[in-house]
Protein backbone atom coordinates (compact mmCIF):
# COMPACT_ATOMS: atom_id res chain seq x y z
CA UNK A 1 0.00 0.00 0.00
CA UNK A 2 1.47 2.82 -0.44
CA UNK A 3 1.02 5.78 2.22
CA UNK A 4 0.86 9.01 0.52
CA UNK A 5 -1.98 8.30 -1.73
CA UNK A 6 -4.60 5.61 -2.85
CA UNK A 7 -5.10 4.39 -6.24
CA UNK A 8 -7.94 6.11 -6.81
CA UNK A 9 -6.38 9.30 -4.32
CA UNK A 10 -3.68 9.18 -7.36
CA UNK A 11 -5.96 9.17 -10.38
CA UNK A 12 -8.37 11.69 -9.13
CA UNK A 13 -5.02 14.04 -8.59
CA UNK A 14 -3.83 12.97 -12.21
CA UNK A 15 -7.35 14.20 -13.12
CA UNK A 16 -7.07 17.34 -11.43
CA UNK A 17 -3.40 17.95 -12.90
CA UNK A 18 -4.49 17.66 -16.64
CA UNK A 19 -7.64 19.75 -15.84
CA UNK A 20 -4.99 22.67 -14.64
CA UNK A 21 -3.25 21.95 -17.48
CA UNK A 22 -5.65 22.27 -20.14
CA UNK A 23 -7.11 25.55 -17.86
CA UNK A 24 -3.17 26.89 -18.16
CA UNK A 25 -2.86 26.19 -21.67
CA UNK A 26 -6.39 27.09 -23.53
CA UNK A 27 -5.63 30.82 -23.60
CA UNK A 28 -2.50 29.98 -25.55
CA UNK A 29 -4.25 27.97 -27.61
CA UNK A 30 -7.07 30.35 -28.18
CA UNK A 31 -4.73 32.75 -29.04
CA UNK A 32 -3.17 30.39 -31.78
CA UNK A 33 -6.58 29.41 -33.27
CA UNK A 34 -7.33 33.21 -33.48
CA UNK A 35 -4.26 34.58 -35.11
CA UNK A 36 -5.09 32.30 -38.04
CA UNK A 37 -8.90 33.88 -38.38
CA UNK A 38 -9.99 35.60 -41.11
CA UNK A 39 -11.96 38.20 -39.46
CA UNK A 40 -10.48 41.71 -37.70
CA UNK A 41 -12.37 40.79 -34.54
CA UNK A 42 -11.62 37.67 -32.46
CA UNK A 43 -15.30 35.79 -32.15
CA UNK A 44 -16.56 32.79 -32.92
CA UNK A 45 -17.58 31.25 -35.61
CA UNK A 46 -14.30 31.07 -36.90
CA UNK A 47 -14.83 32.32 -40.60
CA UNK A 48 -11.88 30.72 -42.22
CA UNK A 49 -7.71 30.83 -42.85
CA UNK A 50 -5.80 33.23 -43.29
CA UNK A 51 -1.80 34.48 -42.41
CA UNK A 52 -3.13 37.94 -43.05
CA UNK A 53 -1.81 38.69 -39.27
CA UNK A 54 1.31 37.37 -39.36
CA UNK A 55 2.16 39.46 -42.50
CA UNK A 56 0.39 42.63 -41.09
CA UNK A 57 2.86 42.22 -38.22
CA UNK A 58 6.16 41.13 -40.28
CA UNK A 59 5.69 44.93 -42.42
CA UNK A 60 5.07 46.60 -39.24
CA UNK A 61 7.90 48.90 -39.08
CA UNK A 62 6.74 49.87 -34.84
CA UNK A 63 6.27 46.57 -33.73
CA UNK A 64 9.97 45.63 -35.23
CA UNK A 65 11.46 48.44 -33.93
CA UNK A 66 10.36 47.82 -30.46
CA UNK A 67 11.19 44.11 -30.47
CA UNK A 68 15.02 45.54 -31.53
CA UNK A 69 15.09 47.96 -28.86
CA UNK A 70 13.86 45.22 -26.24
CA UNK A 71 16.18 42.47 -28.01
CA UNK A 72 19.52 45.35 -27.29
CA UNK A 73 17.95 46.35 -23.69
CA UNK A 74 17.99 42.74 -22.80
CA UNK A 75 20.89 41.61 -24.00
CA UNK A 76 22.43 44.73 -22.29
CA UNK A 77 21.02 44.24 -18.83
CA UNK A 78 21.12 40.38 -18.40
CA UNK A 79 25.24 40.69 -19.61
CA UNK A 80 25.29 43.70 -16.76
CA UNK A 81 23.19 41.48 -14.37
CA UNK A 82 25.10 38.36 -14.59
CA UNK A 83 28.19 40.14 -14.48
CA UNK A 84 27.50 41.74 -11.01
CA UNK A 85 25.67 38.56 -10.43
CA UNK A 86 29.14 36.28 -10.76
CA UNK A 87 31.12 38.95 -8.89
CA UNK A 88 28.37 38.63 -5.34
CA UNK A 89 28.32 34.92 -6.02
CA UNK A 90 32.04 34.37 -5.28
CA UNK A 91 32.05 36.78 -2.82
CA UNK A 92 29.07 35.39 -1.10
CA UNK A 93 30.18 31.71 -1.55
CA UNK A 94 33.67 31.71 -1.52
CA UNK A 95 34.92 34.47 1.14
CA UNK A 96 34.07 35.29 5.06
CA UNK A 97 33.49 39.08 5.75
CA UNK A 98 31.58 40.81 8.18
CA UNK A 99 28.04 41.51 7.64
CA UNK A 100 27.27 38.66 5.37
CA UNK A 101 23.81 37.97 5.91
CA UNK A 102 23.33 41.92 5.67
CA UNK A 103 24.72 42.45 2.33
CA UNK A 104 22.96 38.80 0.95
CA UNK A 105 19.68 40.21 1.84
CA UNK A 106 20.50 43.18 0.08
CA UNK A 107 21.83 41.62 -2.86
CA UNK A 108 18.57 40.11 -2.74
CA UNK A 109 15.76 42.03 -1.63
CA UNK A 110 15.38 43.86 -5.46
CA UNK A 111 13.09 40.36 -5.36
CA UNK A 112 10.61 41.94 -3.17
CA UNK A 113 10.28 45.44 -3.87
CA UNK A 114 6.73 46.01 -5.96
CA UNK A 115 7.69 46.94 -9.23
CA UNK A 116 5.61 50.00 -9.42
CA UNK A 117 7.81 51.53 -6.34
CA UNK A 118 10.71 50.93 -7.91
CA UNK A 119 9.70 51.99 -11.30
CA UNK A 120 8.61 55.18 -9.72
CA UNK A 121 11.65 55.32 -7.07
CA UNK A 122 13.62 55.46 -10.58
CA UNK A 123 11.25 58.14 -12.21
CA UNK A 124 12.35 60.03 -9.35
CA UNK A 125 15.85 59.27 -9.16
CA UNK A 126 16.58 60.19 -12.90
CA UNK A 127 14.16 63.07 -12.18
CA UNK A 128 16.58 64.92 -9.50
CA UNK A 129 19.64 64.28 -11.55
CA UNK A 130 18.46 65.54 -14.52
CA UNK A 131 18.99 62.18 -16.68
CA UNK A 132 16.77 62.09 -19.74
CA UNK A 133 14.77 58.74 -19.87
CA UNK A 134 16.61 56.42 -22.32
CA UNK A 135 17.34 53.11 -22.93
CA UNK A 136 20.19 53.38 -20.55
CA UNK A 137 17.50 54.15 -17.99
CA UNK A 138 15.72 51.23 -18.68
CA UNK A 139 18.82 49.06 -18.92
CA UNK A 140 19.94 50.22 -15.39
CA UNK A 141 16.26 49.07 -13.77
CA UNK A 142 16.60 45.93 -15.45
CA UNK A 143 20.05 45.53 -14.22
CA UNK A 144 18.67 45.73 -10.71
CA UNK A 145 15.42 43.56 -10.93
CA UNK A 146 17.26 40.66 -12.76
CA UNK A 147 20.81 40.37 -10.37
CA UNK A 148 18.75 38.45 -7.39
CA UNK A 149 17.60 36.37 -9.99
CA UNK A 150 21.28 35.55 -11.02
CA UNK A 151 22.48 35.64 -7.90
CA UNK A 152 20.51 32.67 -7.34
CA UNK A 153 21.12 30.48 -9.74
CA UNK A 154 25.24 30.96 -9.66
CA UNK A 155 25.33 30.12 -6.03
CA UNK A 156 23.99 26.84 -5.37
CA UNK A 157 26.19 26.00 -8.53
CA UNK A 158 29.16 27.43 -6.89
CA UNK A 159 28.82 25.71 -3.63
CA UNK A 160 28.47 22.25 -5.72
CA UNK A 161 32.10 22.97 -7.06
CA UNK A 162 34.38 21.16 -5.07
CA UNK A 163 36.40 24.10 -3.52
CA UNK A 164 40.16 22.40 -3.67
CA UNK A 165 40.26 22.60 -7.48
CA UNK A 166 40.47 26.11 -7.17
CA UNK A 167 42.66 25.60 -4.07
CA UNK A 168 44.76 23.10 -6.26
CA UNK A 169 45.11 26.10 -9.47
CA UNK A 170 45.63 28.75 -6.81
CA UNK A 171 48.41 26.38 -5.12
CA UNK A 172 49.98 25.98 -8.51
CA UNK A 173 50.66 29.69 -8.53
CA UNK A 174 47.63 30.16 -10.62
CA UNK A 175 46.40 33.97 -9.87
CA UNK A 176 43.10 34.02 -8.45
CA UNK A 177 42.02 35.80 -11.55
CA UNK A 178 43.54 33.30 -13.31
CA UNK A 179 42.08 30.58 -11.36
CA UNK A 180 38.49 31.92 -12.03
CA UNK A 181 38.86 31.87 -15.68
CA UNK A 182 40.71 28.64 -15.98
CA UNK A 183 38.50 26.26 -13.35
CA UNK A 184 35.57 28.63 -12.15
CA UNK A 185 33.88 30.02 -14.90
CA UNK A 186 34.19 26.49 -17.19
CA UNK A 187 32.36 24.62 -14.16
CA UNK A 188 29.80 27.45 -13.40
CA UNK A 189 28.98 28.03 -16.82
CA UNK A 190 25.67 25.92 -17.01
CA UNK A 191 24.50 28.42 -14.10
CA UNK A 192 26.04 31.28 -16.11
CA UNK A 193 24.11 30.75 -18.89
CA UNK A 194 20.82 29.74 -17.49
CA UNK A 195 21.62 33.45 -15.86
CA UNK A 196 21.26 34.84 -18.82
CA UNK A 197 18.52 33.44 -20.24
CA UNK A 198 16.12 34.09 -17.01
CA UNK A 199 17.50 37.83 -16.99
CA UNK A 200 17.32 37.99 -20.95
CA UNK A 201 13.33 36.67 -20.30
CA UNK A 202 12.56 39.05 -17.60
CA UNK A 203 13.72 42.10 -19.09
CA UNK A 204 12.20 41.46 -22.71
CA UNK A 205 9.28 41.30 -21.21
CA UNK A 206 9.11 43.66 -18.39
CA UNK A 207 6.91 46.07 -18.63
CA UNK A 208 6.01 47.52 -15.46
CA UNK A 209 9.64 49.42 -14.38
CA UNK A 210 10.14 50.06 -17.94
CA UNK A 211 6.76 51.86 -18.49
CA UNK A 212 7.98 54.83 -15.70
CA UNK A 213 11.65 55.20 -17.65
CA UNK A 214 11.72 54.56 -20.58
CA UNK A 215 12.20 57.16 -23.27
CA UNK A 216 11.48 57.77 -27.19
CA UNK A 217 12.03 54.30 -28.32
CA UNK A 218 9.75 51.98 -26.90
CA UNK A 219 10.29 48.30 -26.13
CA UNK A 220 8.07 45.52 -27.34
CA UNK A 221 6.25 44.94 -23.76
CA UNK A 222 5.20 49.21 -23.78
CA UNK A 223 4.19 49.00 -27.90
CA UNK A 224 1.99 45.78 -26.95
CA UNK A 225 0.43 47.74 -23.64
CA UNK A 226 -0.63 50.82 -25.96
CA UNK A 227 -1.64 48.41 -29.14
CA UNK A 228 -4.20 46.88 -26.86
CA UNK A 229 -6.10 50.26 -26.59
CA UNK A 230 -6.91 50.11 -30.58
CA UNK A 231 -8.67 47.47 -31.66
CA UNK A 232 -8.22 47.33 -35.20
CA UNK A 233 -4.56 46.00 -33.97
CA UNK A 234 -5.91 43.13 -32.08
CA UNK A 235 -5.65 40.28 -34.46
CA UNK A 236 -1.87 41.17 -35.55
CA UNK A 237 -1.21 41.29 -32.08
CA UNK A 238 -2.48 38.46 -31.67
CA UNK A 239 -0.59 36.71 -34.32
CA UNK A 240 2.93 38.51 -32.47
CA UNK A 241 1.28 37.13 -29.30
CA UNK A 242 1.35 33.31 -30.73
CA UNK A 243 4.90 33.94 -32.11
CA UNK A 244 6.46 35.30 -28.72
CA UNK A 245 4.57 32.86 -26.40
CA UNK A 246 5.75 29.49 -28.86
CA UNK A 247 9.42 31.07 -29.11
CA UNK A 248 9.80 31.63 -25.80
CA UNK A 249 8.28 28.12 -24.03
CA UNK A 250 10.93 26.86 -26.48
CA UNK A 251 13.29 28.77 -25.15
CA UNK A 252 12.53 27.64 -21.66
CA UNK A 253 12.02 24.11 -21.97
CA UNK A 254 15.32 24.07 -24.43
CA UNK A 255 17.11 26.13 -21.52
CA UNK A 256 15.68 23.42 -18.88
CA UNK A 257 16.80 20.67 -21.03
CA UNK A 258 20.06 22.03 -21.15
CA UNK A 259 20.81 22.64 -18.42
CA UNK A 260 19.96 19.54 -17.00
CA UNK A 261 22.11 17.47 -19.53
CA UNK A 262 24.51 19.69 -18.54
CA UNK A 263 24.58 19.32 -14.72
CA UNK A 264 24.16 15.81 -15.29
CA UNK A 265 27.68 15.68 -17.37
CA UNK A 266 29.57 18.01 -14.88
CA UNK A 267 28.48 16.75 -11.44
CA UNK A 268 27.29 12.80 -12.36
CA UNK B 1 16.96 35.88 2.76
CA UNK B 2 20.57 34.74 3.76
CA UNK B 3 21.73 32.75 0.51
CA UNK B 4 25.16 31.73 1.62
CA UNK B 5 24.59 31.21 5.33
CA UNK B 6 23.77 27.17 4.77
CA UNK B 7 26.20 26.96 2.00
CA UNK B 8 29.85 28.04 3.40
CA UNK B 9 32.25 25.59 1.99
CA UNK B 10 33.78 23.66 4.39
CA UNK B 11 36.70 25.82 6.31
CA UNK B 12 38.72 27.06 3.50
CA UNK B 13 41.92 26.37 3.86
CA UNK B 14 43.28 29.27 1.75
CA UNK B 15 46.23 31.24 2.03
CA UNK B 16 45.41 35.32 2.98
CA UNK B 17 47.04 38.13 0.47
CA UNK B 18 48.51 38.49 -2.75
CA UNK B 19 44.45 38.29 -3.76
CA UNK B 20 43.46 39.85 -6.85
CA UNK B 21 39.97 39.14 -6.70
CA UNK B 22 39.84 40.80 -3.02
CA UNK B 23 36.17 40.41 -1.53
CA UNK B 24 35.81 44.81 -1.87
CA UNK B 25 36.79 43.74 -5.66
CA UNK B 26 34.44 41.33 -5.72
CA UNK B 27 31.20 43.36 -3.62
CA UNK B 28 32.01 47.02 -4.95
CA UNK B 29 30.39 46.68 -8.01
CA UNK B 30 27.22 44.94 -7.50
CA UNK B 31 26.44 46.74 -3.49
CA UNK B 32 27.33 50.37 -5.26
CA UNK B 33 24.95 49.49 -8.47
CA UNK B 34 21.94 48.97 -5.49
CA UNK B 35 23.47 51.79 -3.56
CA UNK B 36 23.02 53.96 -6.21
CA UNK B 37 19.93 52.81 -8.22
CA UNK B 38 17.67 50.76 -5.55
CA UNK B 39 18.59 52.45 -2.26
CA UNK B 40 19.19 56.01 -3.30
CA UNK B 41 16.01 56.16 -5.32
CA UNK B 42 14.20 54.73 -2.66
CA UNK B 43 15.33 57.71 -0.37
CA UNK B 44 14.56 59.83 -2.96
CA UNK B 45 11.38 58.94 -2.53
CA UNK B 46 11.13 59.22 0.98
CA UNK B 47 11.90 62.99 0.47
CA UNK B 48 9.71 63.62 -1.98
CA UNK B 49 7.13 62.76 0.82
CA UNK B 50 8.20 64.36 3.04
CA UNK B 51 8.19 67.48 0.36
CA UNK B 52 11.88 68.11 0.86
CA UNK B 53 12.08 67.73 -2.88
CA UNK B 54 8.96 68.71 -5.29
CA UNK B 55 7.79 69.17 -8.28
CA UNK B 56 7.00 72.87 -7.35
CA UNK B 57 9.51 75.31 -8.02
CA UNK B 58 10.19 77.61 -4.82
CA UNK B 59 11.24 76.57 -1.27
CA UNK B 60 10.23 73.95 0.87
CA UNK B 61 10.90 72.72 4.54
CA UNK B 62 10.11 69.14 5.84
CA UNK B 63 6.83 68.06 6.30
CA UNK B 64 4.34 65.23 7.93
CA UNK B 65 1.48 66.52 6.05
CA UNK B 66 1.11 64.18 3.02
CA UNK B 67 1.87 61.28 5.57
CA UNK B 68 -0.71 63.09 8.36
CA UNK B 69 -3.44 63.44 5.19
CA UNK B 70 -2.78 59.63 4.13
CA UNK B 71 -3.12 57.84 7.12
CA UNK B 72 -6.74 59.77 7.58
CA UNK B 73 -7.96 59.54 4.54
CA UNK B 74 -10.58 57.50 3.68
CA UNK B 75 -10.65 56.79 0.04
CA UNK B 76 -7.01 55.91 -0.37
CA UNK B 77 -6.77 53.48 3.16
CA UNK B 78 -9.85 52.08 1.60
CA UNK B 79 -8.47 51.56 -1.72
CA UNK B 80 -5.17 49.78 0.22
CA UNK B 81 -7.47 47.47 1.92
CA UNK B 82 -9.61 46.45 -0.69
CA UNK B 83 -6.43 45.30 -2.60
CA UNK B 84 -5.33 43.54 0.20
CA UNK B 85 -8.69 41.96 0.21
CA UNK B 86 -8.39 41.10 -3.33
CA UNK B 87 -4.94 39.70 -2.91
CA UNK B 88 -5.59 37.63 0.13
CA UNK B 89 -8.15 35.76 -2.12
CA UNK B 90 -6.36 35.41 -4.97
CA UNK B 91 -3.13 33.83 -2.93
CA UNK B 92 -5.08 31.49 -0.72
CA UNK B 93 -7.40 30.13 -3.66
CA UNK B 94 -4.07 29.48 -6.03
CA UNK B 95 -2.10 28.42 -3.27
CA UNK B 96 -5.48 25.35 -2.42
CA UNK B 97 -5.69 24.97 -6.45
CA UNK B 98 -1.94 24.46 -6.59
CA UNK B 99 -1.36 22.41 -3.52
CA UNK B 100 -2.48 18.76 -4.66
CA UNK B 101 -0.55 19.65 -7.98
CA UNK B 102 2.66 20.05 -5.96
CA UNK B 103 1.42 17.01 -3.94
CA UNK B 104 0.71 15.06 -7.38
CA UNK B 105 4.03 15.91 -8.47
CA UNK B 106 6.18 14.92 -5.34
CA UNK B 107 4.30 12.29 -3.51
CA UNK B 108 2.05 9.83 -6.10
CA UNK B 109 5.18 8.23 -7.73
CA UNK B 110 5.01 9.36 -11.29
CA UNK B 111 8.07 8.57 -13.45
CA UNK B 112 7.80 12.14 -15.29
CA UNK B 113 7.44 14.38 -12.06
CA UNK B 114 10.01 16.82 -13.84
CA UNK B 115 8.56 16.71 -17.18
CA UNK B 116 5.28 17.42 -15.62
CA UNK B 117 6.48 20.15 -13.45
CA UNK B 118 7.93 22.14 -16.40
CA UNK B 119 5.32 21.24 -18.23
CA UNK B 120 3.08 23.02 -15.24
CA UNK B 121 5.48 25.89 -14.76
CA UNK B 122 6.30 26.84 -18.59
CA UNK B 123 3.09 29.42 -19.03
CA UNK B 124 4.47 31.32 -16.29
CA UNK B 125 8.22 31.60 -17.88
CA UNK B 126 6.48 33.04 -20.99
CA UNK B 127 5.19 36.81 -21.73
CA UNK B 128 3.00 38.36 -18.68
CA UNK B 129 1.69 41.19 -21.15
CA UNK B 130 0.52 38.57 -23.52
CA UNK B 131 -1.26 36.03 -21.27
CA UNK B 132 -3.35 38.71 -19.67
CA UNK B 133 -4.04 39.78 -23.47
CA UNK B 134 -5.39 36.32 -23.88
CA UNK B 135 -7.70 36.86 -21.32
CA UNK B 136 -8.79 39.82 -22.66
CA UNK B 137 -9.78 38.24 -25.74
CA UNK B 138 -11.51 35.75 -24.00
CA UNK B 139 -13.66 37.68 -21.71
CA UNK B 140 -14.58 40.29 -23.87
CA UNK B 141 -18.31 41.63 -24.72
CA UNK B 142 -17.51 40.09 -28.04
CA UNK B 143 -14.76 38.25 -27.12
CA UNK B 144 -14.87 34.52 -27.47
CA UNK B 145 -16.98 33.19 -24.87
CA UNK B 146 -19.38 35.71 -25.59
CA UNK B 147 -19.27 35.26 -29.05
CA UNK B 148 -19.68 31.31 -28.34
CA UNK B 149 -22.53 31.73 -26.10
CA UNK B 150 -24.30 33.82 -29.06
CA UNK B 151 -22.85 31.24 -32.04
CA UNK B 152 -24.52 28.63 -30.21
CA UNK B 153 -27.71 30.23 -28.89
CA UNK B 154 -27.48 30.38 -25.20
CA UNK B 155 -27.36 33.97 -24.98
CA UNK B 156 -28.95 36.60 -27.71
CA UNK B 157 -25.84 39.41 -29.01
CA UNK B 158 -27.66 42.13 -27.19
CA UNK B 159 -27.49 40.33 -24.25
CA UNK B 160 -23.12 39.95 -23.74
CA UNK B 161 -22.66 38.43 -20.39
CA UNK B 162 -20.98 41.88 -19.53
CA UNK B 163 -19.09 41.00 -16.21
CA UNK B 164 -16.77 39.28 -17.65
CA UNK B 165 -14.38 41.54 -18.57
CA UNK B 166 -13.53 45.25 -16.97
CA UNK B 167 -14.27 43.69 -12.98
CA UNK B 168 -13.00 42.56 -9.99
CA UNK B 169 -13.44 38.76 -11.47
CA UNK B 170 -11.90 39.38 -14.17
CA UNK B 171 -8.63 40.58 -12.10
CA UNK B 172 -8.56 38.06 -9.85
CA UNK B 173 -8.88 35.40 -13.11
CA UNK B 174 -6.47 36.54 -14.52
CA UNK B 175 -4.02 37.24 -11.48
CA UNK B 176 -4.99 33.48 -10.18
CA UNK B 177 -4.09 32.30 -13.91
CA UNK B 178 -0.74 33.96 -13.87
CA UNK B 179 0.55 33.17 -10.47
CA UNK B 180 -0.84 29.16 -10.13
CA UNK B 181 1.92 27.33 -12.07
CA UNK B 182 4.66 29.48 -10.08
CA UNK B 183 3.11 28.78 -6.32
CA UNK B 184 3.21 25.09 -6.83
CA UNK B 185 7.14 25.32 -6.91
CA UNK B 186 7.82 25.98 -3.58
CA UNK B 187 5.01 23.35 -2.62
CA UNK B 188 6.39 20.95 -4.29
CA UNK B 189 10.03 21.54 -2.96
CA UNK B 190 8.76 21.20 0.23
CA UNK B 191 7.13 18.36 -0.42
CA UNK B 192 9.99 16.76 -2.26
CA UNK B 193 11.77 17.38 0.71
CA UNK B 194 9.53 15.49 3.19
CA UNK B 195 11.01 11.63 4.46
CA UNK B 196 8.88 9.07 3.31
CA UNK B 197 9.67 6.88 5.96
CA UNK B 198 7.93 9.33 8.07
CA UNK B 199 4.59 8.02 6.19
CA UNK B 200 5.66 4.62 6.40
CA UNK B 201 5.89 4.67 9.94
CA UNK B 202 2.77 6.39 10.72
CA UNK B 203 0.75 3.42 8.76
CA UNK B 204 2.92 0.94 10.28
CA UNK B 205 1.59 2.51 13.29
CA UNK B 206 -2.09 2.37 12.48
CA UNK B 207 -2.61 6.04 10.99
CA UNK B 208 -4.75 6.64 8.35
CA UNK B 209 -3.61 8.06 4.85
CA UNK B 210 -5.96 11.48 6.13
CA UNK B 211 -4.21 10.80 9.63
CA UNK B 212 -0.58 10.91 8.27
CA UNK B 213 -1.44 13.44 6.48
CA UNK B 214 -3.00 16.06 8.68
CA UNK B 215 -0.14 15.06 11.32
CA UNK B 216 2.87 14.65 8.77
CA UNK B 217 2.58 16.07 5.45
CA UNK B 218 0.51 19.24 6.13
CA UNK B 219 2.95 20.30 9.17
CA UNK B 220 6.04 19.92 7.61
CA UNK B 221 5.12 21.51 3.85
CA UNK B 222 3.50 24.72 5.92
CA UNK B 223 6.76 26.56 5.23
CA UNK B 224 6.60 25.84 1.65
CA UNK B 225 3.05 26.81 1.26
CA UNK B 226 3.46 29.96 3.48
CA UNK B 227 6.44 30.96 1.35
CA UNK B 228 4.25 29.92 -1.62
CA UNK B 229 1.26 32.33 -0.29
CA UNK B 230 3.77 35.25 -0.13
CA UNK B 231 5.16 34.95 -3.30
CA UNK B 232 1.94 35.40 -4.66
CA UNK B 233 0.33 37.85 -2.32
CA UNK B 234 3.35 40.57 -2.37
CA UNK B 235 3.32 40.85 -6.62
CA UNK B 236 0.18 40.93 -6.96
CA UNK B 237 -0.86 43.41 -3.73
CA UNK B 238 1.33 46.42 -5.71
CA UNK B 239 -0.50 44.82 -9.02
CA UNK B 240 -1.49 48.25 -11.62
CA UNK B 241 -1.13 46.04 -15.00
CA UNK B 242 -3.70 43.52 -15.00
CA UNK B 243 -5.96 45.67 -13.31
CA UNK B 244 -5.59 48.35 -15.78
CA UNK B 245 -6.02 46.24 -18.46
CA UNK B 246 -9.07 43.86 -17.41
CA UNK B 247 -10.49 45.64 -14.14
CA UNK B 248 -12.14 48.76 -15.31
CA UNK B 249 -13.31 50.81 -12.50
CA UNK B 250 -14.39 48.17 -10.06
CA UNK B 251 -11.39 46.11 -10.47
CA UNK B 252 -8.58 49.35 -10.07
CA UNK B 253 -6.45 48.83 -7.34
CA UNK B 254 -3.73 50.25 -4.93
CA UNK B 255 -0.91 49.93 -7.40
CA UNK B 256 -3.16 52.21 -10.50
CA UNK B 257 -3.76 55.18 -7.86
CA UNK B 258 0.07 54.92 -7.21
CA UNK B 259 0.58 55.00 -10.78
CA UNK B 260 -1.91 57.48 -11.75
CA UNK B 261 -0.77 60.12 -8.95
CA UNK B 262 2.55 60.02 -10.85
CA UNK B 263 0.77 60.27 -14.28
CA UNK B 264 0.29 63.14 -16.87
CA UNK B 265 -3.09 64.11 -16.09
CA UNK B 266 -3.00 65.71 -12.32
CA UNK B 267 0.10 64.59 -10.68
CA UNK B 268 0.81 64.77 -7.26
CA UNK B 269 4.07 63.62 -6.39
CA UNK B 270 3.99 63.82 -2.60
CA UNK B 271 0.35 61.62 -1.96
CA UNK B 272 1.89 59.25 -4.53
CA UNK B 273 5.53 58.93 -2.70
CA UNK B 274 3.56 58.54 0.47
CA UNK B 275 1.48 55.69 -0.92
CA UNK B 276 4.45 54.05 -2.33
CA UNK B 277 6.46 54.35 0.55
CA UNK B 278 3.22 52.46 2.39
CA UNK B 279 3.15 49.79 0.51
CA UNK B 280 6.97 48.98 0.40
CA UNK B 281 6.24 49.27 4.06
CA UNK B 282 4.07 46.93 4.08
CA UNK B 283 5.65 44.47 1.90
CA UNK B 284 9.08 45.03 3.74
CA UNK B 285 7.69 44.07 6.80
CA UNK B 286 5.79 40.76 5.15
CA UNK B 287 9.17 39.93 4.06
CA UNK B 288 10.63 40.38 7.52
CA UNK B 289 7.97 38.40 9.61
CA UNK B 290 8.04 35.83 7.24
CA UNK B 291 12.18 35.72 6.25
CA UNK B 292 12.44 31.68 7.14
CA UNK B 293 9.95 30.84 5.02
CA UNK B 294 11.50 32.73 2.19
CA UNK B 295 14.82 31.12 1.64
CA UNK B 296 15.62 31.34 -1.67
CA UNK B 297 17.11 28.59 -1.41
CA UNK B 298 14.37 26.59 -1.45
CA UNK B 299 13.00 28.18 -4.96
CA UNK B 300 16.04 28.10 -6.48
CA UNK B 301 16.98 24.29 -5.37
CA UNK B 302 15.77 21.45 -7.35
Amino acid sequence: MDVALSKNGARLLRLFFFLVVVFLYAPIVILLIFSFNDSAVPTFPLSGFTLHWYHQFLVNADLRASLQTSAIIAALSSLGAVVLGILASIALTRRRFHGKAAVSALLLSPLVIPYVVFGISLLLLFHQLGVPRSLLTVVIGHIVITLPYTILVIVPRLSQIDVSLEEAAFDLGASRLRTFRSITLPLILPAVVSAFLIAFTTSFDEYAVASFVVGTRVTFPIYLYSALRFPDQLPQVIAVAVVVLLVSLTVVICAEIGRRVAERRFVG
Amino acid sequence: MAVAEAREPPAPRRRRGRLDLTTPTLLGLPLAWLVVFFLAPIAIVAAYSLDVYSLDPGPHSLTLQAWHDFLHSSIYLRLFWKSVKMSLAVSAIVVVLAYPLAYYLALSGTKRKYVLLLLLIAPFLTSYLLRVLAWKVILGDHGVINSFLFWTGVRSPDHPVSQLLYSRFAVMLVLGYIWLPFVALPIFVSLESLDRRLLEAASDLGASRLQAFRKITLPLSLPGVVAAFLFVFIPTLGEFITPSLVGGTSGYMYGNQIVDLFGTGFPDWQTGSVLALFLLGVVAALTVVFARFLQPGQVSAD
